[in-house]
């Protein structure tokens, strides 16, 4: 088996470029281009991307801290802000009364005095399942006899 | 022309010694070429840009070399391992051999392989020193238990690792010694064993630590 040290290969590495026993320019330009897509690739995906914090500082979230003040019996409460402010709110406007000073102007309604149902199941409350006629009733009688 | 005449005139006579070039005296007609142990061919795993792309259609052989002329020839003239497309794969096999756990020459291995997860390592050195200890059979001394070594470039790391010919804990225990010498690792770092027969289902967890 013949060996070769490292060191006495690299002896034989040339100073100058030497032609390979390929075509190396076709196979350095399959390179360029796989680089020059995935780099294409990699701008148009780079939107949709979630912002990753591994390699950055992470986010700062500011957390308000929930106020709470114990009273001189022992009783904690909890004061969040949102109700302190409505509570400010109240307290610093005064009930007011306005009133409106346009005229409004209401279009009637022109079916407020139709005899037609509001409402569709009114319709199958009120109406007779049908009507009385006393002239068919007295036929139907005589009918009945003359069997 | 007297005898005493021809006499000297043959001793002045100097016979030129016909030194053959080398690649470092003439790079472009140099005729003597140091051979190597083997045939090696260099493999490139070209990273899929269309999703019709099969492994088959992405592993192509680049080109074969059988002497240190022709290694330094394609070597200074191929991309280097930090300028290759990120999902590129460099793998030098010996003769024939494919670099697929299916061949029938892997089939009964596996590969010793390293991870370097700081990629500002200086892995083109690191690669170069891999290949010279494997054309040059300076990992296995006794029979030539490499099949070939593999380099793949990923996002976040590079690997390389050696392929073997046998899972043989003796002559891995030898070979991974000397591995680490050529990666540069520390003692307390560990090249991964993964044995083909068990390692090609998933991501399997290494045969062996050594």
């Amino acid at each position: 088996m013949i060996r070769y040290t490292e060191e006495e290969l690299l002896q034989l590495r040339p100073t100058e470029p030497v032609k390979p026993n390929f075509d190396v320019d076709e196979f350095n330009a399959i390179i360029e281009k796989v680089k020059e897509i995935q780099e294409a690739h990699e701008e148009e995906f780079s939107h949709f991307r979630r912002r990753s914090s591994h390699h950055h500082a992470k986010p700062k979230f500011k957390h308000l801290k929930p106020k709470i003040t114990t009273d001189e019996e022992g009783w904690s409460t909890l004061e969040t802000a949102p109700a302190v402010r409505r509570k400010s709110v109240a307290e610093e406007e005064e009930p007011t009364i306005v009133i409106a000073q346009e005229t409004l102007k209401v279009k009637p309604n022109k079916h407020i005095s139709s005899s037609r149902p509001a409402d569709a199941r009114d319709i199958v409350a009120d109406k007779p399942s049908k009507a009385f006629n006393a002239f068919a009733a007295l036929e139907s009688d005589e009918e009945e006899e003359q069997e | 022309m007297s005898v005493e005449e021809v006499t000297q005139k043959t001793q002045d006579l100097t016979v030129d010694e016909a030194k053959p070039a080398t690649v470092l005296s003439d790079p472009k007609e140099f005729q003597l070429k140091h051979p190597l142990s083997s045939k090696w061919t260099l493999w490139y795993t070209k990273p899929p840009v269309d999703s019709s792309e099969s492994w088959s259609d992405l592993l192509r052989p680049v080109t074969s070399l059988d002497t240190v002329e022709e290694f330094w020839a394609i070597q200074n003239g191929i991309p280097k391992p930090f300028d290759l497309p990120i999902k590129s794969d460099y793998h030098l096999f010996r003769n024939d051999i494919r670099p697929e756990w299916e061949d029938e020459a892997n089939s009964e291995g596996g590969k010793l392989s390293y991870q370097f997860k700081n990629k500002r390592h200086n892995i083109d050195d690191l690669w170069l020193r891999t290949l010279l200890a494997v054309i040059g059979e300076t990992i296995d001394e006794e029979e030539s238990e490499i099949n070939g070594c593999v380099l793949n470039v990923r996002k976040a790391v590079f690997k390389i690792a050696l392929w073997t010919r046998t899972t043989n804990l003796n002559a891995l225990t030898n070979i991974a010694t000397k591995f680490k010498q050529v990666l540069q690792l520390g003692e307390g770092e560990k090249l991964e064993f993964y044995n083909h027969r068990t390692s090609n289902s998933g991501h399997a967890p290494p045969t062996a630590l050594l």
